[in-house]
């Protein structure tokens, strides 16, 4: 073998050595820096991965719908949630006058807009977001975006629909653009109606689509809202809202509230107030106190309609019986203020249970709560009419309706550092220096009427879970005996007399058909100046009364704040809309003759 | 050196006396270093190709589930937008305005009796 073949065969085994090292050099480099990416840093570097990959997404729950009874046992959807579109432009894509006003024609027919007005906001300068409409129909959305048009984008959002309009628009209240309930059922019930959000964390690709298959991701589906069917009844609702509106006008008044409460299971059959609002546009509304329920939310001195608890209270004592009479002296004087009727009635005179309610006498109402003591007005009655005013008929605490901002009223506690504590008490006997909700009367007027059990006033008949699995609301009872049965069956004539005594006086709106029992009590309130004292021509009209056939059916209380009516605000600012409302439900057929 | 000659030479090596040449010229064929790491190169590629393909796939199904899933919530919104209308075409107000009820005659109840 010569010298040169051995040596080429060296130099080739030495080159290929060299290479061999090269390559097993660069694979160890690779393989090193594999294990320091991989193992060593393995947590910094999947943390960065994940931190651009993992997205986390929030599903949001869809909140639960409203519906009213609508009659033989159906419901009717009042609120609904839709999806609308915001559309907008983003001006910076939008480079000339020509531009702008070319995609203003092309897309203002399509949504009744004004071509001008798009134009002058695609002409906007220093953003990138402008509103060109809001609330669009997925329809036009779909047909803008169709046009592919640079800088023009539109975005969903859900929204509150109301097919009926206004209808009992402060019962529903409203939901901000922040997806809270706010005013009435919608504050009141928000947890329940919102539901829960689900989440998604999920590993995305570029551009930010979920992808399906990784361990990394997690998604938690939303718990949707529960859905509310209420007591309401939609043609009741309907007509107290007209009949509302017509007496507010006829009456000059500066507000108007009507409940139409069923007394066996505290069911609230129709509630409404006028001015009302229309919750679609809530945020047009300037006056935020129109948000407010005032049947529940407004606390006010009564007036007389205060005398069906003190006389059913009296009654229930056993101090007072139906037929008995009094001497009358037609003014008292306690504490140094003489306390006489608002009517003078013949001056003093024989009286009788029947003419307390029936002339409304405050003497009347003062003997009442003169006979719950020793014969006068001392501690041991104020003392039982103020057990009868706060653990009978539960004023001075929220009745717990599903309502927002509901009012507590006021009952001034007998123990209170005030020299004129007997004349205090003599007032609240006729309804004043105690303050009650329209909502407060309804529901002790009915614990009186049904026999003496006070149920929780409810909205809610039933609700819907989103399985749609229904659950009724059985009737919560949070006092009994109020009043003996007896009481409340001795309560019925009584108030009846009421009725037929304005009739017989010239009211002729109060007269109803005979197969109906139809009774009531006014009351004329005088308002409190914010120095002490009343206000000598500013008054507020009340009225809380029933109907039935064989039974007591509805209790109906109005209140009508400052009527500018000529006579009492009671008689003629409250008791023709009570009149109106009873028309109403004999003439719909809600209520049964007997 | 020509290339038959080194052929030759290289054919000595494995020769011995009385031993059949042609036996010596069956040679098992080897794999070199370099044919190794290049193949084990490409069957990690291969391996790597099927992992990829493997992954892609399953984030297919994920690209097909989102699109189902917006073409559901389409359907949803659909569905949402006709109960709207359908409740908004049996509101009392569109009744009470709609051509028949215009028609309609009110009643006086007859149950209604003067005391």
């Amino acid at each position: 073998m010569s010298n040169n073949l051995i040596d080429f065969q060296k130099m080739s085994k030495k080159r290929i050595h060299i290479m061999y090292s090269f390559l097993v050099i660069f694979v160890a480099i690779i393989i090193i820096q594999l294990f320091l990416l991989q193992i060593i840093n393995y947590n910094t570097y999947k943390n960065a991965a994940l931190k651009s990959q993992l997205k986390q997404y929030q599903i949001p729950a869809e909140r639960g719908l409203i519906y009213i009874e609508g009659g033989n046992g159906s419901q009717v959807p009042i609120v609904l949630d839709q999806k609308l579109y915001t559309l907008y432009a983003d001006p910076s894509f939008i480079k000339s006058n020509a531009a702008a006003n070319k995609i203003a024609k092309k897309i203002a027919p399509i949504f009744n807009a004004n071509p001008g007005q798009l134009t002058s906001l695609m002409e906007t300068k220093n953003t990138r977001y402008i509103v060109l409409g809001n609330k669009l129909s997925q329809a036009q959305s779909q047909k803008i975006l169709s046009y592919q048009i640079p800088g023009i984008g539109t975005q969903g959002q859900d929204y509150r629909v109301y097919p009926e309009g206004q209808l009992a628009a402060q019962v529903l209240g409203f939901v901000n653009q922040n997806g809270v309930g706010e005013y009435g059922i919608e504050q009141a019930m928000n947890k329940q109606l919102a539901g829960t959000p689900g989440q998604v964390k999920a590993v995305t690709d570029a551009s930010g689509v979920p992808l399906a298959a990784n361990s990394k991701n997690v998604e938690i589906a939303p718990k949707n809202g529960d859905s509310l069917v209420l007591t309401l009844n939609l043609g009741m609702q309907s007509q107290l809202e007209k009949i509302l509106a017509k007496e507010y006008t006829a009456t000059k008044s500066q507000g108007l509230s009507a409940i139409v409460m069923n007394p066996y299971n505290g069911h609230i059959k129709a509630m409404a107030n006028f001015p009302t609002f229309n919750p679609a546009n809530y945020q047009d509304v300037s006056n935020q106190k129109i948000f407010q329920n005032a049947a529940v939310d407004d606390d006010i001195e009564p007036g007389s309609t205060m005398k069906i608890m003190t006389t059913a209270a009296a009654l229930n004592l056993g101090v007072i019986k139906p037929n008995t009479s009094f001497y009358d002296p037609a003014q008292w004087t306690i504490d140094g203020f003489t306390i006489h009727d608002i009517k003078i009635d013949g001056g003093a005179r024989e009286q009788n249970i029947q003419s307390i309610l029936a002339l409304s006498l405050n003497t009347g109402a003062t003997w009442m709560l003169m006979q719950m003591g020793g014969g006068q007005i001392d501690r041991q009655g104020i003392n039982n009419w103020y057990e009868y005013m706060v653990n009978h008929y539960r004023l001075g605490q929220v009745t717990g309706i599903e309502q927002g901002y509901e009012a507590p009223g006021f009952v001034p506690p007998p123990n209170m550092a005030d020299p004129s504590i007997d004349l205090r008490y003599a007032n609240t006997s006729f309804g004043q220096g105690v303050q009650l909700t329209a909502l407060q009367m309804a529901a002790a007027d009915s614990s009186i009427l049904n026999g003496g059990t006070y149920y929780k006033p409810t909205l809610i008949a039933k609700t819907i879970y989103p399985n749609g699995q229904t659950k009724v609301n059985p009737p919560k009872v949070l006092e009994r005996n109020v009043v003996k049965p007896v009481v409340g069956q001795e309560m019925v004539p009584l108030m009846e007399g009421v009725v037929k005594a304005y009739l017989y006086g010239g009211f002729s709106f109060m007269n109803f058909p005979s197969n109906y029992i139809v009774g009531g009590k006014t009351g004329t309130a005088q308002l409190a100046q914010p120095g002490g004292g009343y206000y000598k021509n500013i008054f507020n009209g009340t009225y809380a009364g029933f109907v039935g056939g064989k039974n007591v059916q509805y209790v109906v209380v109005v209140y009508n704040i400052k009527p500018a009516v000529p006579g009492y605000a009671g008689s003629y600012g409250a008791q023709p809309v009570f009149a109106d409302i009873v028309h109403m439900l004999i003439n719909q057929g809600y209520v049964t003759p007997r | 050196m020509t290339y038959s000659s080194s052929l030759a030479l290289n054919r000595n090596r494995y020769m011995t006396k009385n031993k059949n040449s042609v036996s010596f010229n069956v040679s098992r064929p080897k794999i070199g270093p370099i044919s190794n790491t290049i193949l084990l190169v490409v069957l990690g590629c291969l391996l790597g190709l099927l992992y990829l393909t493997q992954v892609t796939k399953t984030d297919t199904y994920g690209y097909q589930l989102n699109s189902l899933q917006v073409q559901q919530q389409q359907l949803e919104t659909q569905k949402q937008n006709l109960e709207v209308s359908s409740a908004q075409l049996q509101a009392l107000n569109t009744v009470q305005s709609s051509k028949v009820s215009k028609v309609m005659t009110a009643v006086t109840p007859s149950a209604v009796v003067p005391n």
